[in-house]
């Protein structure tokens, strides 16, 4: 019996997703064609809507669906700090922890020397550009505590101080509430070596 | 067989050398260790939030770790946290991805070198300090060329057992040794003597001696790579140009 082509191309393009192999597109699949059909359409519908009208944000670079996202044409952000995020969940959470009222700018990416991943694949002279627009006057660096994440941070740091811009990097050390007894010995290790002064 | 099962259950010295993400929660760990050479782990689970690996198994950190299995990816077991060396940063951050990049380049899998392990341990620990990033870089480029068997002759000249004349101008023929230059000759490396010769005994006070050697490591370096460019070298000439 010869697979109907059109279950077979749906199969095809569900393996697109990441972590999604050929058994669990043909699952995913059969699914949505004998037992779920309406949320079939839906997902159709949602899909074809989202990739016609998601574009990145002009100033932060994250998704969104006019020019300006919401975040920056909010009148109520503070304009002169700038944080610089990985990804779009980065935001997310900092949102969520509501310590920062300023604005974003999402990378979408990170440095990653070993894997040719460059300054060009992450829109770094696009944060220059938002970064030396006259109405920032702080950055901060909010990438993750990777290597890769370091690299990134310290670029960045470079490119904007030699602008005049004044750069600072999320702290980093012992979880809220932690207890020194259940934390990993990396994250201690570094606690000590960046120990400050108690104020 | 008897003495590498035994080898297997005990933790051995290890430096993570770049990761990749496998799947939803794992990661694919190209790891250099003491007795076994670069290896290739597969770390089950240690993408998840709360996975103890996420803050252990971290490039440019001593690591203690044992595995199981044979073949082109074994399963990581345990990772121990060794410590006494700082995060790198900045300049020496990139001069350590640099280090792991000729190590993933020019190590086979399961090829063992234990004084290049050392000397990359020492490394790693000097870079932390971001001093002496040069000196640090060309001891071990040199050492490295020599653990794969293009030991560099130095302090004599090609083709004889003349000592090399401090006070003589050289080039450098791959495979071959330093060439004193006559007059006319328009080489692309050109070396004095003493750089020759403080490079054979790894003296690196000598700025001169920094510069010249530099450029002679990169044109070797290159040489052996072959066709093949250092991603890390294109990411700096990338990055100056922002």
């Amino acid at each position: 019996m010869k697979t109907p082509s059109s279950l077979e191309e749906l199969v095809e393009a569900l393996r697109r997703l990441p972590g999604v192999g050929p058994k669990s597109a043909q699952r995913m699949a059969y699914h949505l064609l004998q037992h779920d059909r309406e949320g079939a359409q839906r997902l159709a519908k949602s899909l074809g809507e989202a990739v016609e009208r998601v574009r990145h944000c002009d100033k932060c670079n994250n998704f969104a669906e006019q020019p300006l996202c919401e975040l920056c044409s909010s009148t109520r952000r503070d304009a002169s700090v700038l944080c610089v995020v990985e990804m779009p969940g980065d935001v997310a959470m900092m949102e969520q922890a509501q310590a920062y009222r300023g604005l974003y700018f999402v990378l979408l990416g990170r440095l990653s020397p070993l894997d040719g991943i460059g300054p060009k694949e992450i829109n770094l002279d696009r944060l220059v550009k938002r970064a030396t627009d006259g109405e920032v006057k702080e950055v901060i660096i909010a990438t993750n505590f990777t290597v890769e994440g370091e690299a990134t941070a310290h670029y960045i740091a470079e490119m904007l101080t030699a602008r005049g811009l004044k750069v600072t990097r999320i702290a980093r050390g012992l979880p809220v509430g932690g207890e020194l007894e259940h934390v990993d010995s990396g994250t201690l290790a570094q606690s000590v070596i960046e120990r400050r002064p108690v104020d | 067989m008897a003495a590498s099962q035994r080898k297997l259950q005990e933790p051995q010295p290890a430096f993570v050398l770049h990761t990749y993400p496998y799947r939803e929660t794992s990661l694919i760990v190209e790891a250099f260790t003491r007795h076994h050479g670069r290896i290739g782990l597969l770390a089950k689970g240690a993408r998840r939030p709360k996975s103890a690996l996420r803050g252990t198994l971290l490039a440019f950190q001593p690591l203690l770790i044992q595995w199981g299995g044979r073949g082109e990816l074994r399963g990581l077991h345990s990772a121990e946290w060794q410590g006494g060396v700082p995060q790198l940063k900045g300049i020496g951050l990139m001069s350590g991805f640099y280090l792991n990049e000729l190590l993933l380049r020019f190590l086979h899998r399961d090829d063992p070198h234990e004084g290049l392990f050392d000397l990359y341990a020492e490394a790693v620990s000097a870079l932390a300090t971001n001093t002496r990033i040069a000196a640090t870089l060309r001891r071990f480029e040199k050492f490295l060329l020599g653990e794969l068997g293009y030991a560099l002759t130095l302090d004599t000249e090609a083709g004889s057992n003349n000592p090399v004349d401090p006070g003589a101008s050289y080039t450098y023929v791959i495979e071959k040794g330093p060439v004193q230059i006559r007059s006319g000759d328009n080489p692309t490396i050109e070396l004095s003597g003493k750089t020759l010769i403080d490079l054979s005994s790894d003296n690196y006070e000598d700025p001169v001696t920094l510069s010249q050697s530099k450029l002679l490591m990169r044109h070797l370096v290159g040489h052996y790579l072959g066709s093949r460019s250092l991603h890390t070298r294109q990411f700096l000439v990338e990055l100056q140009q922002i």
